[in-house]
């Protein structure tokens, strides 16, 4: 492969003041790609916050796959430990923070959650930090390794910043709750323009917004009316409206029905796990969360401490976020070389890690990838 | 759960309770006592019409008579769903106990025989008791009435015998002072008197009923029995239109088999309570006949008028099921199933007063099952 | 013997039954039959045909009640809501409902506006009329329908009163909607002890609670608490807790694990759905709803299949299941069993499938071959 022929191409698609493209980026996303803004060099820099638990060996093991296939990222090891501010509480450490805001792109192993009260939780810090709206999971069906449903291949993407999860809640009485969800026009707009450019970046052709506006007829009704506006707007994405409970019923059923999937908070929640059920649990799937001041992949598993350190973890949730991650950035070869790499070895099943039902360790499974990855450049 | 811990020591709560309820109003027991608040909550167990009620088939009699029950309620189509928990006679353990108690709080209603204590030991409460005590079940309703077609030394009886149910004689006290020498306490509380007599007034205002008579053995027991006669004095005054009079236990007695008509509804303690009602049951008729219903504020247990286990003739096929029937037939009447209620009722007059289907123990010859076997017949063709 | 008196508040708080009048069930099932052929054990149930193929299932039932001589009078009411000029008023439906004490219905179409701008849909006015608070959907793995799944038998048990679906929804400034999710105390503790019961009567073991109070931790921690303080009164159930995203990716992986589920509004639509898909989708899946008055049997996934309305294709069987359920219900047991075991026969032969569950056969072939079974 020719990384200069590629990194020229790269660079000739760039032009924006990073700043500038920030602040417009509701109005103007859909006139440049999305991680253009990113590329400013031969080397880019990468914030890596490898967790707790499993999180170390399995982001060294992306790492050293990385590494394998040449990758121009160069990775920012931050420590994520709570540490007691100058305000008494806990929190992140300011130097995981500028380094996140200083990169704008970052990946995430597990992470511990904080018991106790008394520090934000960190995913939250980092959400606000970054501004993340949209969080992306696509769900594909791995060859190799089998379960009830083979014909998996759906993305879902989740308004991440409002609805249900607005947290606004008040007891009003003693004994009764009320809780808001919150749906915004701005918000929804955001996140129905990244849908359907997604849609088109990834060569998709559906776009489904999953609503439940014959209860909610306002709220729902309102996020559905953003995306029905933003379909007008993308007359070569196939856009189709459908109740959350059809979604649920019709994807146990015959998963090929549905392609990309836009719906508010709540409903995404649950619907993205559905999906990594359907393809074999949350340690086979990616995610990324995209935000206004950058973009944080993460692999959404447990920290499964009773594995830590043993060499067993399955690091395949996390190396695909961060193929996902390339792709973000405009590094697409690179992040199909390692896909496919990823893909064949799990297909090939030799190597196979014990929740695939493998024996392999964590380091024999990532050497075949880097064996695989070397052997195909 | 703060009443579980207490249970475990049930002497020592009996007191603490019989103790802080003299203090009490009984506003209080209504709004402060944990006890009483916490259970208000439990919602209903009644889903679209039909009830689930505890039944506890207890020894003797009892499995084969809930048996007759389940199938009569079968052909009355009753909207009705029973939880059934056998507890263990000879078990020291009370964890069905503590479930039963458990399953009657959540259920509301509950219909039972009657449950044997085997064990000797002092320690050991009588589970009956520890049920009506746990459930602040405090009045038991005796209806006594002759039934037409079954022979009995006094006709036309109809006389309500409501008794405290929760402490006097029965509060379970005792000890031995010395060698030789025991000591029993009988416990009376202003507020349980209160209840008690309240509740026997406004069933009489209820249903027309004339006189109330208060049993008592206040010329020897001057303060315990004397507090229970003052308030039931003090309350008849709210109730100008009721007569009231009041009759000593051994007069009482006496009276009830020589002249039985003179009484209308009776108001008495624990102890006299017992008493009174199985000597109503023997006039007209037996044991197997009468149906006795335990209220209190939250919850109903119905059970055969008179406590007996009954445990000679089990297996035989002999025992009479009216009793349990008609415990049955109260518990419909409660939950609000009027029409199948009065199906039971009708196919068991039928029975005994047309067709002369009676059990050995009132002198005919039928089993049990054919009795069972009739009146679902019978029902059939109402 | 009738004496009690059922007034008094201090004594009997917990009969605030009413004591209307009922109808009287009386059915037998041994050998003599005559008695459940006498003429006053008729029952009368409400009828609601509903939008969609609704009304071709509900003919289908009619059809199979009448080869079964079953003695059940139809009280039809049409119903709906995109469709209000022919639709009959909510009161006089909600009346024959709480008269009949039993009702059937299809499903109704719920717009995503309405006519007059009203935020509440028909199905949930009718609901809070009849506070049908309780619906029960009772998943369970048919013979005879292909599924990727098998051996599922799961009660989902869901609030149907509040929660989400409160319709107070309101626009504080353009473009921003504020839409109230409501829990109390009360109906969360209703709908436990709902299903803690539920659980008793049908020996189930194990209760699993659905919520999401990691996040929503006042509303959905509220009715989880409701949920934990019920469990206490019922030692004899498990009871475990389950986070809703991470129970719809159990039940899609291992649905088997699950027993009784009980949940808020909207993640028991969810896990309905979710659960009616694995075992072959919304035409073979029946539920009904409670109050403490009545019931209501309508099937378990609530779609109106309205593309396919008079050509004869939908699946009968969710609708045959919860005919023959109400019939249980009012104490027909021998029809409810006849009628049960002719649709799985049918369904187990599987000669006679409609198109959902991979056939090529018509509605009416499927209930003529129900009605054949039927002896």
């Amino acid at each position: 492969m020719n990384l200069k022929n590629l990194l020229s191409g790269v660079l000739k698609i760039f032009g924006k003041d990073p700043e500038k493209f920030a602040q417009q980026n509701i109005k103007i996303v859909a006139a440049k790609p999305l991680g253009t803004r990113l590329y400013s060099g031969d080397v880019k820099k990468c914030t890596l916050i490898p967790g707790d638990g499993i999180g170390p060996e399995i982001s060294a093991a992306v790492q050293q796959i990385f590494a394998a296939a040449n990758v121009p990222i160069e990775w920012e090891t931050v420590d994520v430990t709570p540490v007691r501010g100058p305000d008494g509480k806990f929190g992140i450490p300011q130097a995981a923070i500028d380094s996140v805001n200083r990169n704008k792109i970052g990946l995430k192993g597990p992470l511990m959650t904080p018991v106790g009260k008394g520090h934000r939780s960190l995913n939250l810090a980092l959400r606000k930090e970054f501004n993340l709206y949209a969080n992306v999971r696509p769900c594909r069906s791995l060859e190799g390794y089998k379960t009830l449903y083979d014909d998996v291949d759906v993305v879902t993407i989740r308004e991440n910043t409002e609805g249900e999860y607005s947290g606004i809640e008040h007891e009003i009485v003693d004994g009764v709750v009320q809780s808001i969800k919150l749906i915004t026009e701005d918000a929804s707009m955001r996140v129905a323009e990244f849908a359907f450019q997604y849609a088109i970046e990834n060569n998709r052709k559906k776009v489904t917004a999953v609503h439940k506006a014959n209860i909610m007829r306002m709220s729902d009704g309102l996020f559905l009316r953003c995306c029905r506006e933003m379909a007008k707007k993308y007359p070569d994405v196939k856009f189709e409206e459908k109740y959350l409970d059809t979604v649920c019923l019709n994807m146990v059923q015959d998963p090929s029905l549905y392609d990309v999937l836009v719906m508010p908070n709540l409903y995404g929640d649950i619907l993205s796990d559905m999906c990594a059920g359907l393809v074999g649990g949350l340690g086979l799937t990616p995610s990324g969360n995209i935000g206004l001041n950058g973009a944080l992949f993460e692999s959404v598993h447990g920290t499964a401490p009773d594995i830590a350190g043993q060499d067993k973890a399955n690091p395949t949730a996390l190396l695909l976020s961060a193929v996902m991650m390339l792709k973000y950035m405009q590094l697409a070869p690179y992040a199909n070389v390692i896909e496919k790499a990823c893909f064949e070895t799990i297909k090939e099943a030799k190597y196979l890690t014990g929740d695939l039902g493998g024996k392999a360790k964590c380091s024999e499974f990532t050497n075949e990838i880097c064996d695989k990855i070397s052997k195909s450049s | 759960m703060a009443l579980r811990v207490i249970y475990k020591s049930p002497l020592k709560w009996t007191y603490n309770l019989a103790r802080a309820q003299s203090t009490m109003s009984a506003f209080e027991i209504q709004h402060k006592t944990p006890l009483i608040k916490k259970q208000s909550v439990i919602p209903v167990a009644m889903y679209g019409g039909r009830n689930a009620v505890t039944m506890l088939p207890g020894g003797g009699i009892g499995p084969e008579l809930m048996e007759y029950v389940r199938e009569v309620f079968k052909y009355a189509g009753a909207p009705v769903d029973f939880e059934v928990i056998n507890i263990d006679p000879h078990s020291e353990e009370s964890n069905e106990f503590d479930y039963a108690i458990t399953s009657i709080r959540r259920n509301g209603v509950a219909i039972k025989g009657n449950i044997e204590t085997k064990s000797e030991s002092a320690g050991v409460l009588s589970r009956n008791v520890a049920l009506r005590n746990e459930l602040d079940l405090y009045v038991n309703v005796l209806h006594c009435k002759s039934f037409p077609g079954i022979p009995a030394r006094q006709k036309d009886i109809d006389i309500i015998v409501i008794r405290q149910n929760t402490e006097g004689e029965y509060a379970m006290l005792e000890h031995e002072s010395v060698h030789g020498v025991v000591e029993s306490m009988k416990v009376v509380t202003e507020s349980n008197s209160d209840r008690v007599a309240r509740y026997a007034f406004e069933f009489a205002k209820k249903n027309g009923r004339k006189k109330v008579t208060t049993i008592h053995k206040a010329n020897i027991m001057k303060l315990s029995d004397g507090l229970f006669l003052e308030t039931s004095r003090k309350i008849a005054k709210e109730y100008p239109e009721i007569e009231h009079n009041d009759m000593i236990i051994d007069n009482c007695c006496m009276q009830l088999v020589s002249k039985p008509h003179q009484f209308d509804v009776m108001i008495m303690t624990n102890l006299y309570g017992s008493i009174v009602s199985n000597v109503l049951c023997g006039l007209i008729g037996g044991a197997g006949i009468l149906s006795g219903r335990n209220y209190g504020d939250h919850y109903a247990i119905f059970e055969p008028g008179t406590r007996n286990t009954g445990t000679a003739i089990a297996g035989k096929n002999v025992a009479n099921p009216l009793a349990m029937l008609h415990a049955s037939v109260d518990m419909l009447d409660h939950l609000g199933h009027k029409p199948h209620a009065n199906l039971i009722l009708d196919a068991i007059h039928k029975t005994i007063a047309e067709d002369h289907l009676l059990t050995p123990d009132l002198g005919g010859s039928a089993k049990s099952s054919d009795t069972m076997n009739h009146l679902s017949y019978t029902q059939g063709l109402i | 013997m009738s004496l009690i008196t059922r007034n008094l508040p201090r004594i009997f708080v917990q009969s605030a039954q009413i004591a209307a009048a009922r109808n009287i069930h009386c059915t037998s099932n041994n050998a003599s039959a005559a008695l459940a052929e006498r003429p006053d054990s008729r029952v009368t149930a409400t009828l609601i045909p509903g939008d969609g193929v609704g009304p071709e299932l509900v003919y289908s039932v009619q059809e199979v009640f009448k080869a079964a001589g079953v003695p059940v009078d139809w009280e039809s009411y049409f119903f709906s809501e995109v469709n209000p000029t022919l639709s009959a008023p909510l009161d006089d439906v909600a009346k024959s409902i709480n008269k009949n004490r039993v009702a059937l219905k299809g499903i109704l179409a719920t717009p995503d506006y309405s006519h007059t701008g009203e935020l509440q849909t028909l199905n949930m006015k009718l609901r809070n009329a009849l506070d049908l608070y309780a619906n029960v959907v009772h998943v369970k793995s048919l013979p005879g329908i292909k599924c990727r799944h098998s051996n599922i038998d799961c009660v989902i048990i869901r609030e149907q009163t509040e929660g989400e679906y409160s319709a107070l929804e309101h626009e504080s400034v353009k473009g921003v909607v504020e839409c109230l999710k409501i829990v109390t105390a009360k109906k969360s503790q209703r709908i436990a002890k709902f299903a803690f019961d539920y659980a008793v009567k049908n020996n189930r073991k194990k209760v699993t609670a659905v919520h999401k109070a990691n996040i929503m931790k006042l509303g959905d921690g509220l009715f989880l608490r409701s949920c934990e303080e019920m469990a206490k009164l019922y030692p004899k159930i498990e009871f475990e807790k389950m986070i809703v995203d991470n129970c719809t990716m159990q039940m899609v992986s291992k649905p088997q694990q699950f027993d009784v589920m009980v949940t808020p509004n909207l993640y028991g639509n969810i896990v309905d759905n979710l659960a009616s898909g694995l075992v072959g989708g919304a035409g073979v899946v029946s539920g009904s709803s409670y109050s403490s008055e009545c019931v209501v049997f309508e099937p378990g996934a609530r779609h109106t299949f309205s593309e396919a309305v008079g050509k004869n294709v939908a699946n009968p069987t969710a609708m045959l299941l919860c005919a023959s359920k109400l019939l249980r219900h009012v104490n027909l047991p021998t029809y409810s069993e006849m009628i049960r075991n002719a649709v799985e026969k049918v369904l187990k032969d599987g000669k006679i499938r409609t198109k959902d569950i991979g056939g090529q056969n018509s509605t009416q072939e499927f209930t003529y071959a129900v009605i054949g079974f039927i002896v």
